[in-house]
């Protein structure tokens, strides 16, 4: 064993690898710096997605959740993952099952029939959940070289990652949970507080797929509440919500410019970039710069004047 | 209850001579079995000398032929095959003793409740176990001895634990009776939560005009003795004679000396907060409750009182009262009945994030409304927000705050009393305020007492206090620290966000936080939700499973004045029965200790539940006190000596049980 | 007179209440729904309530007495599955689980949007991703992937086909497949009896005039 402290086994959804892969290389970056080891996960599927498949048909969400899990367990790992979606799926379908004796031993002889086993013994986790129970503030805290001094963020924590409540490790926090929050803080930045901070941002439960607009006005009024307290930056954790903070506020622009005013340009910013930039690691490992001439893709609301925030302040 | 002429000597040795009744009751055992043939089952076991079967044998005939079998000499031994025995045991034992035959050598089968009605599907199921019943019922006939029971006195003295309304009308009705009355509470003063409220709904009374009076009645009552700031620490004995020890907590003021001039509350610095004002109102290191408090002692928190001396300087206490280096006092008491009255505490909705209290300055509960609605309160009766101090020109009430919630840890129960007390509360604030907006978010309205919905109706039509039927969601704080509500009016199914300047949640009643300590002091259960379990839902509201102690008011569960003063009615008149008989009868099911097997050993002893063992030091032998002993059998299994043995459940009665159920002895295999 | 009959006569009366939908949630072991006292804290927590016709309560209340119009109608599909009303139903209804067992049974009898249709049927089903991004037209994202220092195609069932072929046994087994089929087929039977109906209706307008 080298010298890392932790390992899991990285999920990787659909989000993320495939229209945000810049959060996948601040995970896999910001994980490798602090001594985590991130393990692929082979043939890996769409978690499913909790809102659109498990809304279709359960048992096909059941079976393709725990296939996903098995993968993990056959490297020995805990799967891990940064979608509260993926995050929200490994969980609740691991916690059922274990619940659920019946319900197990069913999906086991399912899976037995594409030889695969399932034992239920490790417990998927969140990038957040990893960083805050399992590595510490403190440990965070020893790593942190440059500290913000006037950067003012709207965490979105997203819905998936705390609730329900009684299957996630926050001893039953929603209303008010603060763990996100406090690791934002140790990069100096300021979480400032907005109305309905804890919303949910519209993309899930296949309301983006159904129609966009009504995710849109979800965001709509996310937005307005954090340009209200005056936010330089949204920092998430989940890249649903992060494509629906980011693509959804050209969309928002667009649907709703008769009502906004203003048209929106805040910078969207996933959890680890924003931690990897004050434990002090070169910005293009965390996927903040650009280099290429593609058009037509992510981030769509540009991160320029977050950047030049960074260059002021660290 | 008529001796019969003829007593039957049994001692034991004679032959058994069973007589068994096997009753129909109805169509509850004759509709699934056939009784007739279980009759003549019971005739085929050893030493059944007869057998009937009846309609209802609980009835005056059915008890009848019983009578008749046992005065004709005809037998010796009755089972009967019927009911369970906690329904009808009382009944059979009763004409057997009016027989002339001991009691206690009648047993009962329960061929309904453990045979019939749990197989109604499976007829030829349920008449094996009817015969297995029997033939055990049968066995067990065969080894019965005759117990007698045991008498106790009761000593003609009550404590109560408690002095609110509850507490304090028991004592008034005990005393009035002529018994002595120790009438505990934990605070300075009597009076409980009632003190705290200003109008009583729904006649409107003034809560502190009406029970003032009956706190100067109980200081007044002959036989009363108030022990106010003191509690109950060790409770032992049995019904009709508890040996309690009370601890009078040090007030640090001579109560002789002082005069209650109030020259000490003016020169301490200390300033905290006044638990009777729940937070909203301050008062000093050494204080007396409020006012009106009975009786009117002054006492010092040490909690807070840094003992500075000022209090204590001749020229502010002039009789020299202050004393620091004060000492709880124990005092040791023989009561006859218990009376428990201890009220409950209000639900705390900080846990509910949701509705921002703790969070949000205008979030506050319905007791903390109820100080500042009263005339003596912090703002005498002139209830204002707690951010600005400006009277609210619009308030919303919250109901089922705490209660009728499922969620894990939650009360299930309806606290029963704040609908009304809402509507009271919204109906007071109108009389002052006549063009404020008053909402009340609701589930269901429960006006379910005398005059309780007239009361609503005019909250509605008079008053126009407007009822929305949907529970709040969720709170924000808006401007100016004003609480913006968002909810569904149910009834129209559209969504909601209004403003309001103050909100009141409606707290249920909860089980006082330390119940598990009276619990355990006194062996009595409490209920699922909490609250101290009564004997029997329906039929014994006010009595407990333990015998000589009784429960009155919320103690019991959540309910309003009314119902509170009539269980204290009913626990006192049930005390008072207990305690005018003089004495009281114990069951014999207590353990007998054999004493030429007792090696000392003492494993009984230190294994007793009850602490009904004693250990004779000059014999040195254990000795059971038959009064304690509640016959659950822990020393007779533990004993290594096999030297303890339990009346009516003795190893050669149960060993018989178990022979006959296992062979299924009849007479034509040979009884074997 | 005969645009009055249409415009005030309504003769909407329900002769039943019984619900066929609840016994389906109780034969699945979700019969706390039958707990429900309408009290609307879930509605009253909703975000989509705030800005649309979907009323929590109301798509339980329907289930509940079996009116048909909450499986047909869009508002259960608006619901993000953000949880508040699970965590504050003082029942302790699962409420979102309950929409997501509606959504179940919806397309258990063909109703489904044909945005949800596509994603399921064609793109999930096919490449075993929700959002994939090896299609011919998607090659900006292959190329933004390889920006960054990541292979062009993820380590998932992008590069491991036999892992698709894996994902499609599984969904075969549990009836996904054939779920889709009978939806398109139920689609299918209703788009034609509706355009049928649409003919017919004209074809009266044209005689009218």
């Amino acid at each position: 064993m080298s010298e890392y402290k932790w390992r899991y086994g990285l999920f990787l959804g659909c989000v993320i690898p495939n229209r945000y892969p810049m959060i996948e290389r601040s995970i896999r970056d910001v994980f490798e710096e602090l001594d985590a080891e991130l393990l692929d996960l082979p043939g890996a599927s769409c978690c499913p997605a909790p809102g659109v498949f498990r809304a279709f048909h359960i048992p096909t969400w059941l079976v393709i959740a725990a296939r996903n899990i098995s993968i993990a367990e056959e490297l020995g790992v805990n799967p891990i993952t940064g979608c509260n979606g993926c995050y929200g799926t490994l969980r609740d379908a691991w916690f059922d099952l274990e619940h659920n004796p019946e319900e197990k031993k069913h999906i086991q002889t399912i899976l037995a029939k594409v030889g695969r086993t399932y034992k239920g013994n490790l417990e998927p986790k969140h990038i957040v959940q990893a960083l805050y129970l399992d590595m510490g503030l403190n440990y965070l805290r020893d790593r942190i070289k440059y500290k913000f001094n006037d950067l003012k963020v709207g965490v979105h924590y997203g819905c998936h990652i705390v609730k329900p409540s009684d299957k996630r490790p926050w001893d039953g926090e929603y209303e008010n949970p603060t763990f996100l929050d406090e690791i934002v803080e140790l990069t100096g930045a300021k979480s400032i507080p907005y109305k309905d901070k804890f919303m949910c941002c519209g993309a899930g439960g296949a309301v983006r797929t159904a129609v966009k607009e009504v995710a849109a006005d979800f965001t709509r009024e996310k937005l307005t509440n954090m340009r209200d307290v005056g936010v330089d930056i949204i920092i998430n954790c989940c890249p649903f919500c992060h494509l629906q903070l980011d693509l959804g506020q050209v969309e928002v622009n667009n649907f709703y410019k008769d009502i906004i005013g203003e048209p929106f340009k805040i910078p969207v910013i996933y959890i680890t970039q924003l931690l990897g930039l004050a434990m002090g690691m070169d910005p293009n490992r965390l996927g903040l710069m650009k280099n290429h001439e593609l058009t037509g893709v992510s981030p769509f609301t540009s991160i320029e004047p977050f950047l030049n925030l960074v260059k002021e302040q660290l | 209850m008529t001796e019969s002429k003829n007593e039957i000597k049994v001692t034991g040795k004679e032959e058994p001579k069973i007589g068994v009744y096997v009753c129909h009751c109805g169509i509850n055992i004759a509709g699934v079995v056939d009784v007739v043939a279980l009759k003549d089952y019971a005739l085929t076991l050893p030493n059944v000398v007869l057998a009937r079967e009846y309609k209802f044998m609980c009835s005056d005939n059915g008890q009848s032929l019983i009578k008749e079998d046992i005065e004709a000499g005809l037998i010796n031994r009755v089972v009967v095959a019927a009911c369970s025995p906690r329904m009808h045991e009382p009944t059979f034992r009763l004409v057997c003793k009016e027989a002339g035959l001991n009691q206690f050598l009648f047993n009962q089968a329960n061929i309904r409740e453990h045979a019939t009605w749990v197989n109604m599907k499976d007829p030829e199921g349920a008449y094996e176990i009817a015969k297995d019943h029997i033939r055990m019922a049968v066995g067990k006939a065969r080894k019965l001895l005759p117990l007698e029971v045991q008498k106790v006195s009761v000593e003609p003295s009550c404590l109560i634990i408690g002095g609110g309304i509850a507490g304090m009308n028991a004592a008034i009705d005990l005393s009035n009776e002529g018994y002595k009355v120790y009438l505990v509470e934990r605070t300075p003063t009597i009076g409980g939560h009632m003190a705290q409220l200003d109008k009583t709904f729904p006649t409107m009374d003034c809560s502190a005009c009406i029970i003032t009076p009956r706190m100067v009645d109980v200081a007044r009552a002959k036989n009363v003795e108030i022990l106010t700031y003191s509690e109950v620490v060790e409770v032992d004995g049995y019904v009709g004679n508890f040996d309690v020890t009370i601890m009078k907590k040090p007030h640090y003021v001579d109560q002789e000396k002082c005069t209650a001039c109030g020259a000490c509350v003016e020169s301490c610095p200390i300033v905290c907060g006044n638990e009777f004002d729940l937070g909203m109102a301050t008062r000093k290191a050494i204080y007396i409750p409020f006012p009106q408090a009975v009786p009117g002692e002054y006492t010092i928190d040490m909690d807070h009182c840094i003992q500075c001396g000022i209090c204590a300087r001749p020229d502010v206490c002039e009789p020299d009262a202050i004393r620091y280096d004060d000492k709880p006092e124990y005092l040791k008491v023989k009561v006859g009945t218990i009376i428990i009255a201890t009220g409950w505490d209000l639900y705390d909705p900080t846990e509910l994030k949701q509705y921002g209290f703790g969070r949000y300055p205008n979030v506050i509960t319905g007791l903390q409304m109820e100080r500042l609605l009263s005339s003596f309160g912090p703002v005498l009766g002139k209830p204002v927000r707690p951010s600005d101090i400006k009277a609210p020109h619009s308030i919303a009430f919250l109901q089922c705050v705490g209660s009728r919630n499922f969620k894990e840890g939650g009360h299930t129960y309806c606290s029963r009393v704040c609908c009304m007390y809402a509507t009271k509360q919204a109906r007071q604030y109108k009389e002052k305020h006549p063009e404020a907006d008053i909402y009340i978010f609701y589930m269901d309205i429960r006006a379910f007492g005398k005059g309780y919905e007239e009361f609503y109706e005019s909250a509605q039509r008079e008053y126009g206090i407007n009822y929305i039927r949907g529970r709040i969601a969720e709170v924000y704080e808006g401007k100016e620290n004003c609480i913006v509500i968002r909810a569904e009016d149910t009834i129209l199914r559209k969504l909601i966000e209004i403003e309001v300047d103050m909100l009141v949640l409606s707290c249920g009643l909860e089980a006082r936080a330390d119940s598990d300590k009276i619990s355990s002091l006194l062996s009595v259960q409490r209920s699922a939700d909490g609250f101290f379990m009564e004997a029997h839902p329906k039929l014994r509201p006010v009595d407990t499973l333990t015998d000589g102690i009784f429960v009155a008011g919320v103690a019991q569960g959540p309910k309003d004045i009314p119902d509170t003063v009539a269980q204290a009615k009913g626990a006192a008149s049930g005390a008072a029965a207990l305690m005018a008989q003089g004495e009281v009868e114990i069951e014999p099911y207590f353990s007998v200790v054999i004493e030429h097997l007792c090696s000392g050993c003492r494993s009984c002893q230190s294994l007793c539940p009850f602490g009904a063992i004693d250990f004779d030091e000059f014999k040195k032998i254990a000795v059971v006190n038959p009064a304690k002993c509640k016959g659950c059998g822990t020393c007779v299994s533990a004993c290594p000596s096999g030297a303890m043995i339990q009346n009516h459940f003795a190893n050669l009665q149960l060993n018989e049980i178990i022979n006959v159920a296992v062979k299924k002895s009849t007479i034509e295999n040979g009884g074997k | 007179m005969s645009d009055n009959v249409e415009k005030y006569i309504k003769r909407k009366v329900y002769k039943s209440t019984s619900s066929d939908i609840a016994q389906k949630f109780v034969d699945a072991g979700l019969e706390q729904m039958r707990a429900c006292i309408n009290c609307g804290t879930c509605t009253g927590s909703c975000p989509s309530g705030r800005r649309t016709a979907y009323r929590t309560r109301v798509a339980i209340r329907k289930a509940l007495t079996g009116d048909v119009s909450v499986l047909q109608d869009i508002d259960i599909w608006l619901c993000s599955t953000c949880y508040y009303c699970y965590e504050r139903c003082p029942r302790n209804i699962p409420v979102t689980d309950m929409i997501i067992k509606l959504r179940n049974i919806a397309v258990e009898e063909g109703y489904i949007l044909d945005s949800h249709f596509g994603l399921a049927n064609n793109i999930f089903y096919a490449t075993g991703h929700g959002v994939p991004c090896n299609a011919e037209n998607q090659k900006q994202w292959r190329d933004l992937r390889e920006s960054y220092g990541l292979p062009a195609l993820p380590p998932t069932v992008h590069s491991y086909p036999e892992a698709v072929k894996e994902c499609q046994t599984l969904m075969n087994e549990v009836g996904f497949k054939d779920l889709m089929d009978n939806a398109a087929k139920l689609k299918e039977e209703r788009k034609a009896a509706a355009e049928k109906a649409e003919a017919e209706k004209k074809a009266k307008e044209e005689e009218k005039s």
